[in-house]
């Protein structure tokens, strides 16, 4: 016999439960098959469902009319950078591994910091213009506040869309997967300004632009866990 | 899981018998007030049930449930403010102990000590919470590190810390105890 007293413990047998309270037995007897989360399609959905609208946003704000001013190997690898921005992100926060119920937070959580300080960064080393681009410099940088409109109103599809079909399956993480659908939102937000402003002061590109997908994660970050809790 | 939501009740009540048990004595270990641990138990399968369209087929559910357990369980504590609860009356320990099939701890080959169960439950009181769930995971009910950490939304890292940390607190206050019974 062990006289290990957390030994002991361990080697009790579990603790008989309590029957079923009155309220889940009252659920059970109206009981109805309910259709289950399939991540993957939900995912698929969620991406084209968004890019439809980002695609509806952009045609309401136009192109940006410096766009065959700038460098084309600029504008479809910052495009495909944005693009991945978004998808990984959320793929991280919609599909949880095999055999699991709950999303990768962590690697959520890392996708939502690379994206947000990544895109940040890169407005701020590579901002190419031309011709017909704006600058508003440090002078005008509160002009830039439109886009930041136009980068949320963007994200708001993709990170309602997020938090319907996570309802239930984040009990824990839920901060972490909320901002990397946040900073998916606010990189799509990112693309279609990307196709659409032609203000390309470092500024404004890095701060504003960036900016959206660093907003975008805190604002989902704070709302997104009470709006996918079951109570 | 599947059965249960396709609209079987049978299987729902299948997956408490089988999760339950275990369940609770996690959250009796947690919470170390036995009605308190009835309502968490309670909560958890009525989130479970609510939340049921969360579910992947195909997945485990187990650890889903204990997370949502461990989610309710904090938020619990949060509001009535009582992260532990020192109960000194007998009736909130685990002592009247029953698997599945309805074995008590008196029917087992070596029944435990109670004196050394009750040691071992006031000094895991004294943990911090976050200690006291990585003892009460790792070393209590058999779950590796890695599940622990899924359960209790944290890194692997983290919860080998907080379990060594528990495990070495848990070890000096028991050495205490006894220290203090030999003197």
């Amino acid at each position: 016999m062990s006289h290990d007293p957390l030994d002991e413990l361990a080697a009790l047998p579990p603790s008989a439960p309590p029957p079923l309270a009155a309220a889940l037995e009252t659920e059970l007897d109206a009981l109805r098959p309910v259709a289950t989360r399939r991540p993957v399609r939900q995912l698929v959905m969620l991406v084209a469902v968004s890019l439809i609208y980002g695609a509806g946003i952009l045609a309401i704000v136009t192109t940006r009319r410096d766009a065959s001013e700038l460098p084309m190997g600029w504008m479809v690898g910052a495009g495909l950078g944005w693009l991945f921005g978004f998808v990984i992100p959320c793929h991280l926060a919609m599909v949880p591994r095999t055999g699991t119920v709950m999303p990768r937070w962590r690697l959520a959580a890392i996708a939502a910091t690379i994206t947000a300080i990544g895109f940040v960064m890169l407005g701020a080393l590579i901002h190419p213009s031309g011709p017909s681009s704006t600058q508003y410099g440090a002078e005008h940088f509160a002009r830039g506040h439109a886009c930041l409109e136009i980068g949320l109103a963007t994200a708001v599809v993709p990170i309602v869309l997020g938090t319907i079909f996570l309802r239930g399956a984040l009990p824990v993480g839920s901060r972490w997967i909320a901002a990397a659908l946040g900073a998916g939102g606010g990189s799509l937000g990112g693309l279609v300004l990307h196709l659409h402003c032609h203000v390309t002061d470092v500024l404004h590109v890095s701060l504003v632009h960036g900016g959206v997908v660093v907003v975008a994660a805190l604002l989902a970050a704070a709302m997104v866990p009470r709006a996918a809790d079951v109570r | 899981m599947a059965r249960y939501c396709d609209g079987d009740a049978s299987a729902f009540r299948e997956l408490y018998a089988a999760v339950s048990p275990r369940l609770y004595g996690y959250l009796v270990k947690m919470a170390r007030h036995r009605s308190l641990a009835d309502d968490l138990l309670q909560q958890t399968f009525l989130k479970v049930h609510r939340a049921r369209a969360a579910y992947v087929r195909g997945a485990d559910p187990v650890p889903w449930i204990y997370a949502i357990a461990h989610r309710t369980f904090i938020d619990e504590t949060r509001k009535v403010k009582r992260a532990i609860v020192r109960v000194a009356d007998g009736d909130d320990l685990p002592e009247v102990g029953a698997d599945i099939a309805g074995r008590t701890a008196g029917s087992v080959d070596e029944p435990a000590d109670p004196t050394l169960v009750k040691e071992a439950l006031d000094a895991l009181a004294q943990l911090p919470e976050q200690q006291r769930e990585a003892v009460v995971l790792t070393k209590l009910d058999g779950k590796s590190v890695a599940e622990a950490a899924e359960i209790a939304g944290t890194t692997v890292g983290a919860m080998k810390v907080r379990a060594h940390r528990g495990y070495e607190a848990l070890r000096k206050l028991l050495r205490g105890r006894a220290n203090q019974e030999v003197g």
